[in-house]
């Protein structure tokens, strides 16, 4: 059903191009020489043998029959070769003169009529499009008319009653409307325009003609009748979400190599903007609403897509029609849009659980519910500490999976959608490699983003989450990946406070022993300072940052009236948390960083620190005090002789934690210019620098 | 079921207030008496394993011991509405019934002789944890049992899960009434070496400072045990949301604990609680905003410690950390606006050698419980100015000690036998450099304390803490 048959095409007097082609520019000349040679053959007497009233007579039926495209005995109908519009009369010169200029007169109705009767034969194709079906259609019921009108003139004519004038006077009424129509075809067939284009020449056409009352309206019904294929498309589009449009007209494209799976799997998915989107031509009377229908069909397709037919309520007055003035039409859109969207809104929040998705994302990814995380770290300790491509991803699933079941997650029914998965690189490398989040700072590339040699799972570790189609259009890869970089950033540091609280216990640990002026009393000071900067860190991430932000989208989000107001909402969350978290400043992550791995060390050294600054219980160290004598004493379990070395007597345990401490204090002032002076343009630094440098406190 | 804690409730006062935290508990957790989740407890999201086992029947049961080695207390939960909510395997009762007889020596000793009980009790409930986190020991230290036998678990456990934190409930005398035990002091001082050198945290619970609360803030004119009793379950079960409600932090004990004690031995903790009602008193409702919560908390009346210093002291008492737990309907963005305030209006006063700033924790409230207040507040602080009530402690027992008063009962059990009081002195000692420490962080230079520094290696550029240096301030 792709075209019609060939002989459609190929046999002339189907699509009325059976009329001799002549030169374009011999036709000139010879329209002015009338030839014998050039008249249709068996014409046998010349018209100037007849009386004038009989040549009369000849004329008019020769008229008649050019009025419905066939040549008469005396004119003859001659295509201009190359000019596929323009279509020259000839007239037999020895005719009477007056009756030469009465027919000439007629004669561009006649040339309108073959004009649109051919348009209407080639519109008709199938190829032609809807629009131009429509349009062919219609021009084809006034054909009837105006071929009504020139059987009723023969018939006068057999009767006796039709002069040449009175033809004349028959004809002049056509003569505007059928003039109009074929300015009209002559620049759509010139350009071949189909569909949107097609509509938008009627209307400017019909505009043009305005001061003509009889062609505007003419026009404007023409408009009506061509617009009404268009607007079952149309009407296909924004109640059923279905483009049912063969012949490409209608102006929202489809680009069906775009798949809704690539949401969940691509980073850069383009669906929900390209899949669908507006052509250049757009019909000028929809203009104003077409942003609205793109999305109306959009949101309707999305709810089929999830197997939910959706049809917008139809009844009589929501039948579109482009009719007259009245804006109908474009409330319907609007009554649609509105439909379209609550409802998959609804769909969305209610039977998808949006809201409970996004929270149970807010559980794991942003630690809003940590104490899985607690569990998973206690579990998945020795699995972490490997390196990245020595860890079993399995293994990690179902320690988990283990986590999630015996902690808070378990009430939470979304939480088997939490997967895990190790990176390969740091979280500086990962965001230096997403471009597209403006991850640049002042520093160059080549050396800052290097790779640490020896990362373990701890740094790379991340979770992921399964998230389905529709949800998909809200929680894409990016959104998720944007979850992910957050949730790197604080496992690491939550990694980070954990050890520091090792440390921490270590010290607890001897308590027992006087440590007033010894390298332990040191160190538990600068466990201390550790612990107040990650802590600080952590307190600015979550409560200063993830929370208040989070608590405005939610409320946002409730509001929302919309899909795409949501996306938006959504997106501006996780961006403005993606930034105040630092991410896309690398400066300052890199200085976090720093921070960090000192911490880190000074952990891991701390137990050697710790049980190498116990002294040795000698005898004589014992004698001086007098009541650490009594061991046989049940309650004194501990060795009393223990005890801790000065640090004065022993530099070489107080040093070590004294150039950490050293490192340390001066990374952190290092932060303070910087913080400051950023400050300006990013508000946040602020608290931040409030925080974990105290700033502020001193005013 | 990770990161379990078990809670020893020792002798008479420290079973009362261990009750009375039990019913808080089974009340925001949907608890019956019986231990059967109610109907309307389905919100979830809370954690009930952290304090709770299920048993076979599904019914929740307390990680809980109850010892005492007198029976009354603990009978009186045996035939209370709450007697099918414990293990009976988990309750100790002595087998002579007699008690300590208000002393320490007798509860210290009793202790010792029935370790083996006790211990194998722990073990079977450590034994039936995943990963067990810690013990917290509710007990007084005034009285015999809950000080005797409370010191010598501390120990005992100190030794045996070295690896495991032990916070402490520990409930301080009233000072301003006359006690009946008039051995308080011994007992005390004998107590508070123990919390020093084998408990991680120790939340101070002073009776003469609920007392005052209930009179003041409260409008009792005599205030019941219980009704104090029920200002501790409030600060107990509080200082407890963030390991049952779990947020974005302090979703572990040691986290909690870690960022407020700053060295191993200053691990007194202070509270405050607002807003405070008892049960029924619906007429004192006041709006409450997390700035008003937060504000409220600093304030002298509504903190649980009393103190004991004169104006001058106490001025120079100073913060060294100090963690509010935030529970209800919290907007978020308050928080920073709230913290701010307090900074601008120096409402704090902190230490001057590190960091230091108010921590918040936002907590979920329990959807069970209907309170009157859409916020509330705990707040856990370690205060220098709580030296005071260890000196309090001091100059009691030295006004005993120097009397030489009642010492015979101590002398009949084996710790003091030949008149040995060197168990004394020790105490005091320890004591005494605890209330030095603590107030050495007082001064800007606490980092220098103790340190016989001759080649100055502390005064270069390694400030010891990272602490800001005023010049370098925005």
């Amino acid at each position: 059903m792709d075209s019609t048959p060939s002989w459609n095409v190929d046999r002339p007097y189907l699509t009325g191009r059976f009329h001799q082609e002549i030169n374009s520019a011999s036709g000139l000349c010879e329209s002015k020489g009338f030839s014998m040679e050039s008249f249709s053959p068996g014409l046998d007497t010349p018209i100037a043998c007849y009386d004038a009233l009989l040549q009369e007579l000849i004329v008019i039926d020769d008229l008649l029959s050019c009025l419905v495209g066939i040549e008469g005995r005396y004119v003859s109908i001659k295509r201009v070769r190359g000019n596929e519009d323009c279509i020259s009369f000839q007239i037999d010169a020895s005719m009477d003169l007056a009756l030469q200029e009465s027919a000439k007169r007629i004669f561009p109705l006649c040339e309108s009529y073959l004009l649109v009767y051919q348009f209407v034969e080639s519109r008709s194709q199938f190829k032609a499009g809807l629009v131009n079906h429509a349009f062919a259609a219609a021009l084809r019921a006034l054909l009837l008319d105006y071929q009504a009108m020139v059987a009723q003139l023969e018939h006068q004519f057999r009767l006796g009653r039709l002069s040449i004038q009175g033809l004349w006077f028959y004809c002049q009424p056509m003569m505007g409307s059928m003039q109009a129509l074929s300015i009209v075809i002559k620049k759509a067939s010139a350009k071949s325009i189909v569909g949107s284009a097609l509509l938008n020449l009627l209307q400017s056409q019909a505009k043009a003609m305005a001061g003509d009352h009889v062609v505007r309206s003419l026009l404007e019904k023409m408009i009506q009748s061509a617009s009404s294929a268009y607007l079952v498309i149309l009407e296909r589009w924004v109640y059923e979400g279905v483009i049912d449009d063969p012949h490409g007209e209608f102006f929202i494209a489809e680009d069906k190599s775009l798949q809704k799976e690539s949401l969940s799997q691509d980073y850069d998915a383009k669906y929900w903007r390209q899949r669908y989107s507006l052509k250049d031509e757009i019909p000028s009377f929809l203009a104003s609403a077409a942003e609205t229908i793109l999305t109306t069909g959009k949101y309707l397709n999305v709810m089929r897509e999830c197997g939910h037919t959706i049809q917008v309520p139809m009844s009589e007055n929501t039948k579109l029609m482009s009719s007259g003035s009245s804006h109908h039409y474009l409330e319907c859109i609007k009554a649609a849009y509105e439909f379209s969207s609550s409802e998959l809104l609804n769909l969305i929040k209610e039977k998808y659980d949006l809201m409970g998705k996004l929270r149970s994302i807010k559980h794991y990814l942003l630690l809003d519910q940590g104490d899985f995380l607690v569990h998973f770290m206690d579990i998945a300790r020795d699995e972490l500490i490997k390196r990245p491509d020595e860890i079993s991803v399995e293994k990690l699933q179902s320690l988990l999976e283990l986590a999630l079941r015996t902690t808070a997650a378990a009430a939470d029914p979304f939480h088997e959608d939490l997967t895990c998965c190790v990176e390969r690189t740091t979280l500086l490398k990962r965001l230096s490699t997403l471009k597209d989040l403006k991850f640049s700072g002042t520093v160059s590339e080549k050396d800052d983003v290097d790779e640490p040699v020896n990362i373990t799972g701890m740094d790379t570790y991340s979770l992921s989450y399964k998230v389905q189609w529709p949800l998909s259009l809200v929680i894409s890869r990016k959104a998720l990946t944007k979850y992910q970089l957050i949730f790197h950033f604080l496992f690491h540091c939550k990694h980070v406070n954990r050890q520091l609280c090792e440390a921490w216990q270590i010290h607890q640990g001897i308590r027992a022993l006087n440590m007033k002026g010894t390298a332990v009393s040191v160190s538990s000071l600068l466990c201390r300072s550790m612990l107040k900067f990650i802590n600080s860190l952590l307190h600015y991430l979550t409560f200063e940052v993830l929370e208040p932000n989070w608590h405005v989208m939610h409320n946002r989000l409730l509001g929302a009236k919309s899909i795409d107001e949501v996306i938006q909402y959504h997106d501006f969350f996780l961006d403005k948390c993606l930034r105040e978290c630092l991410l896309l400043s690398p400066v300052l992550l890199m200085k976090m960083e720093k921070l960090k791995s000192i911490c880190l060390q000074y952990a891991a050294v701390t137990q050697w620190l710790i049980t190498s600054s116990i002294d040795i219980p000698k005898t004589d160290a014992q004698s001086n005090t007098s009541h650490e004598t009594k061991k046989s004493k049940p309650i004194k379990r501990r060795n009393p002789s223990q005890k801790l070395k000065l640090a004065s007597e022993d530099r070489s345990l107080v040093e070590p934690i004294l150039t950490f401490e050293k490192d340390f204090t001066s990374q952190l002032r290092s932060l303070r210019p910087i913080l400051s002076s950023s400050a300006q343009a990013e508000p946040y630094l602020t608290h931040l620098a409030q925080l974990i440098l105290g700033v502020g406190r001193d005013q | 079921m990770p990161r379990e804690i078990i809670t020893l409730q020792v002798g008479q006062c420290g079973n009362q207030i261990g009750m009375e935290f039990w019913k808080q508990l089974c009340l925001e957790h949907g608890i019956s008496k019986d231990g059967i989740l109610e109907d309307f407890a389905t919100q979830g999201g809370d954690r009930k394993d952290v304090f709770f086992y299920q048993a076979d029947d599904q019914h929740y049961i307390p990680r809980a011991l109850l010892m005492d080695l007198e029976p009354r207390v603990i009978n009186g939960i045996q035939t209370g509405d709450y007697r099918n909510l414990f293990n009976h395997e988990n309750l100790f009762m002595s087998k002579e019934g007699g008690g300590a007889g208000n002393n320490w020596a007798s509860g210290y000793h009793q202790g010792k002789s029935v370790e083996e009980d006790l211990m194998d009790m722990i073990d079977r409930e450590a034994d039936g944890s995943d990963s067990l986190e810690g013990f917290v020991l509710c007990h007084s230290i005034a009285g015999g049992t809950g000080s005797g036998m409370g010191s010598y678990l501390l120990e005992t456990l100190n030794d045996r899960y070295s690896k495991k934190l032990v916070q402490t409930y520990s409930v301080f005398p009233n000072q301003n009434e006359i006690s009946d035990v008039v051995v308080q002091p011994y007992n005390s001082l004998l107590t508070l070496k123990r919390l020093t050198l084998n408990a991680d945290c120790v939340v101070v619970l002073d009776n003469t400072a609920l007392n005052r609360i209930a009179v003041e803030r409260l409008h009792i004119a005599n205030p019941s045990v219980s009704q104090t009793n029920s200002l501790v379950s409030t600060v107990m079960s509080a200082s407890t949301t963030t390991l049952r409600y779990p947020g974005y932090m302090n979703n572990d004990l040691v986290g909690l604990l870690a960022s407020l004690i700053p060295t191993p031995r200053c691990h007194f903790l202070m509270t405050g609680y607002t807003p405070l009602t008892v049960e029924r008193q619906a007429n004192m409702i006041r709006k409450t905003t997390v700035l008003d919560v937060m504000r409220r908390l600093l304030q002298t009346k509504n903190i649980m410690v009393s103190s004991n210093a004169r104006t001058k002291e106490a001025s120079q008492a100073k913060y060294i950390s100090i963690l509010n737990i935030i529970q209800g309907e919290v907007d978020p963005t308050q928080v920073h606006d709230s913290l701010q305030r307090i900074r601008e209006r120096k409402l704090v006063n902190f230490i001057e050698w590190g960091p230091a700033s108010i921590q918040v924790a936002l907590s979920r409230k329990s959807p069970y419980v209907q309170t009157a207040h859409r916020v509330s507040g705990l707040m856990l602080a370690s205060y220098t100015g709580i030296r005071h009530l260890f000196s309090k402690c001091l100059s009691q027992y030295s006004l005993l000690r120097k009397r030489q008063a009642f010492l015979d009962k101590y002398r009949s059990f084996p710790l003091f036998d030949d008149n040995d009081l060197s168990e004394f002195d020790e105490s005091r000692e320890i004591i005494e450099s605890l209330v030095d420490e603590y107030k050495a962080c007082e001064s800007p230079d606490y980092i220098k304390w103790g340190m016989e520094d001759p080649d100055h290696i502390l005064t270069g550029e390694g400030n010891a803490t990272g602490s800001v240096d005023p010049s370098l301030a925005i």
